[in-house]
């Protein structure tokens, strides 16, 4: 009799007369289709990696990429004629879908086509960067013997793509666990990126388990903040998290430990200021295809992350959390500028760069205003093609054991290759902020926002960061300029036609913002977040 | 068991009965896993447990949560326990030294903490909690909590749960990447494309080398073999190893042949001058 009753008991788990569930209707997708675009080619490109034979993935991979590409870039632009002003919301809610949104994934399409060209690059290194078979050990005797193969592992397309798709998706993420496993997809692809170097393999591997255990670190700690923050505010959506914010008696103490954490799990990835530890050794480690997109990309969805967190979900408790991310921005700026200076290895220089960078980018995301955040957004555009650029140029000078990063091996560079030389003094000048290149004005209207925002003492302390970052990059030019170069010197490859084009796609937005920038503020100044 | 008394009166026979088998188990599982000397046993105990404890969350009204518990903690978590357990040995097991000063004693108060901690949750639990009503048919909208959470996964959820589609999918990619070499790639190639590799010519000889001979006298590597004519097949013979017995071999040959070097005409006795 007891046993019956307990498993009638259990059958009766769900009531009998149960109404029938409302109807779900499906989705509109106008909106995503970028993402939807992406995503989808990069599970072909997989695919294709399953039926083609080895001879014909580069050639399919690399066209199917740019085409996504270029696909998912019409999309944009056609919702773009006639998307509603004040954005809307996509994909039940998950997505917010405006204009600063919108903006940031033009700006990932952009920057990926110029990622992915110098990832296809098989001129400058015989068989392109990336290792021919990741699975064999380093050093071994069959390592030895495809040192000399040509082909590489055509499966860092489709990861590339699903890093984009991540990445499109976190600058959207109306919602904090949508925003986590955005955040998933866009580091995962990354971290396998970063150890299939053909060169120097156990420095890219090392790269590679240190930028994953590191990672999986810094997304527990989001992962905890979103706990906390579900428990202040019985939501992940933002739009409720400030609502539950603003007019409430609840403790204080779960909103912000949540917001801490989630904001140190945020901060890690676009390597600001006290998070940045991982920076240097990934980006010399990683193959330098992979540091370009890494350094562009990333840092564009990580700062688009934390600009909607911070304006959506914090704006009302501003006071009290500003004054912590004053230290972090000037922490950063420091760290960035003084240990910049120290640096031997041209990678590394420019990994503290992008300290000092995401530094200044920080002094805009906490300006919330609409100034600040079209100022951000602008100085996003800016320093990734930049630094896309820089890192095609590295990539470029080379001696018989691969790149030659050390800055010693680049001395008297001008002698060898004027024009190389040139390009790369243009593109430091960028990232120092020089008048007449995207820098300067990247940096005038993050700084102009920040002082409307009344901060302005972080303004002179960024000012004097730049001018010691300057120094730095400065060096480099006088290295390259003004001295003999070595006899066994570095020689600079001419590059084929796609690292060509990478180059000249930064170099010549680099120039053009930095000419003619309103079009592009305009832009950056379409629209504020949409709240819901 | 307290705690539904406690909630209502409403407590099913059948309840109480499933309450009274399924917790000894799990209890017993518990001390189990702690106190059993192999790990496997240990980890089936944990097994044990976790099962008991999700048929008891089946029976309070959480069907959802108890079929999770049985499919991720039994089913995944503990299977993966056992491959890694299965992979480091069955009979490995850990040193007893203390690597840090003091960890005993440290772990024994933070684990009289937590137990206090867990023993104060528990008893507050007991002392003011309202039942919920679960069985009851107004309980989540009337539908029970599967289909709610069946339709917040088909709907507000639903582009985070496609998404994380393309995780599972970069992990294959990544495993592959990492973990598979091809065959011809890793310079090995099977014995029957040797065997054509050989007839085709791209080695010195399709069969293998000759092995060494045996005679009554030696079994060393260093015996040459002999070609049916008598003459040391020079394969046989290794180029490090000096060969003594080829040599002597050799030269009585050459001795019988009368091709050696003739004897000097001083020469006591013949043939002997050139003795070793």
């Amino acid at each position: 009799m007891s046993v019956m009753s307990s498993v009638l008991f259990l059958a009766q788990v769900q009531p009998v007369p149960s109404p029938a569930p409302a109807k779900i209707d499906p989705p509109a997708l106008d909106a995503v289709w970028p993402i939807l675009i992406v995503l989808a080619a990069a599970c072909v490109g997989v695919l294709f990696e399953a039926f083609l034979p080895r001879h014909q993935r580069w050639p399919a991979q690399v066209a199917l990429s740019l085409l996504a590409l270029a696909g998912a870039g019409v999309a944009l632009a056609t919702y773009l004629s006639d998307a509603p002003e004040a954005g809307e919301m996509a994909m039940f809610n998950t997505l917010a879908v405006d204009r600063p949104a919108l903006f940031l994934w033009g700006t990932l399409l952009a920057l990926s086509v110029g990622a992915v060209l110098l990832i296809a690059d098989r001129s400058v290194e015989p068989g392109g960067a990336f290792v021919a078979t990741a699975a064999i050990r380093p050093g071994t005797v069959q390592d030895r013997a495809q040192v000399t193969a040509t082909g590489m592992q055509t499966e860092v397309f489709p990861l590339t793509l699903f890093a984009l798709g991540g990445m499109m998706i976190f600058c959207a993420a109306n919602d904090l666990l949508t925003m986590f496993i955005a955040l998933e997809v866009l580091s995962l692809p990354l971290y396998l990126m970063c150890g299939l170097a053909r060169r120097r393999r156990l420095l890219s591997q090392e790269a590679a388990v240190k930028y994953f255990l590191l990672g999986a670190f810094a997304s527990a700690f989001f992962l905890y903040g979103v706990a906390l923050l579900y428990g202040y505010a019985g939501s992940v959506r933002l739009a409720d998290i400030s609502a539950a914010a603003a007019g409430t008696d609840r403790s204080d103490t779960l909103l912000f430990a949540g917001m801490g954490l989630l904001v140190v799990g945020l901060l890690f990835k676009a390597s600001v200021g006290p998070f940045h530890t991982w920076t240097p050794d990934v980006y010399q480690g990683a193959p330098t295809p992979v540091t370009a997109f890494m350094a562009a990309c990333t840092k564009v969805a990580a700062f688009g992350g934390i600009l909607r967190v911070l304006q959506v979900a914090f704006e009302s408790t501003q006071w009290e959390w500003r004054g912590v991310l004053w230290g972090v921005a000037i922490a950063s700026m420091v760290i960035g500028a003084i240990l910049g200076l120290t640096q031997t290895d041209v990678k590394r220089m420019i990994a503290y760069s992008s300290v000092a960078h995401a530094g200044f980018l920080l002094i805009g995301a906490i300006a919330l205003t609409d100034r600040g955040l079209s100022g951000t957004l602008f100085y996003l555009l800016t320093y990734g093609f930049t630094t896309l650029a820089a890192f095609g140029v590295i990539s470029l000078v080379r001696d018989s054991s691969g790149e030659a990063t050390h800055l010693s091996q680049w001395a008297g560079l001008a002698k060898r290759s004027p024009l190389v030389a040139g390009v790369f003094t243009f593109l430091l000048l960028a990232l120092a902020g020089i008048p007449l290149t995207s820098g300067f004005v990247g940096k005038f209207v993050v700084f102009e926002a920040a002082i409307d925002d009344g901060m302005a003492p972080l303004v002179v302390i960024a000012l004097v960061a730049s001018a010691v970052a300057a120094f730095f990059y400065l060096r480099v030019i006088v290295l390259m300029y003004f001295s003999e170069p070595a006899a066994d010197g570095p020689t600079v490859t001419v590059p084929g036609a796609f690292t060509t084009a990478a180059i000249t796609l930064g170099v010549l937005v680099t120039l053009l913002l930095g000419i003619l920038p309103s079009f592009a503020l305009d832009w950056a100044a379409g629209g504020a977040f949409a709240i819901r | 068991m307290l705690l539904a008394q406690q909630g209502a009166a409403t407590v099913s026979t059948g309840e109480a009965v499933s309450f009274w088998v399924l917790g000894p188990l799990a209890l017993a599982g518990a001390l189990g896993m702690i106190f059993a000397r192999n790990a496997v046993h240990s980890a089936l105990f944990l097994v044990m447990t976790m099962l008991s404890l999700g048929c008891i969350y089946m029976v309070q009204q959480a069907p959802f949560l108890g079929f999770v518990q049985i499919i991720v903690y039994t089913g995944a978590i503990m299977m993966l326990f056992l491959f890694v357990l299965m992979l480091v040995g069955r009979d490995a097991s850990d040193s007893v030294v203390e690597v840090l000063r003091g960890q005993r004693l440290w772990a024994g108060v933070l684990g009289v903490g937590l137990a206090v901690l867990i023993t104060g949750a528990v008893a507050r639990s007991l002392i003011d909690v309202t039942d919920q009503g679960l069985a009851a048919d107004t309980a989540n909208g009337g539908r029970g909590n599967v289909a709610n959470i069946g339709q917040l996964i088909f709907s507000d959820y639903l582009f985070p749960f496609e998404l994380t589609s393309a995780l599972l999918i970069t992990a294959a990619v990544g495993a592959m990447v990492l973990g598979y070499v091809n065959r011809e790639q890793r310079g090995r190639r099977t014995q029957k494309e040797l065997v054509e590799a050989r007839f085709r010519g791209e080695h010195d000889r399709p069969s293998p080398l000759p092995g060494p001979g045996v005679f009554a006298t030696a079994n060393s590597v260093a015996t040459p073999a002999l070609l049916p004519d008598g003459s040391v097949a020079p394969e046989s013979l290794s180029r490090l190893i000096e060969s003594t017995t080829a040599d002597k071999l050799a030269a009585e040959r050459e001795s019988v042949a009368g091709t050696g070097p003739a004897a000097g005409t001083r020469a006591l006795a013949p043939g002997k001058e050139e003795s070793r």
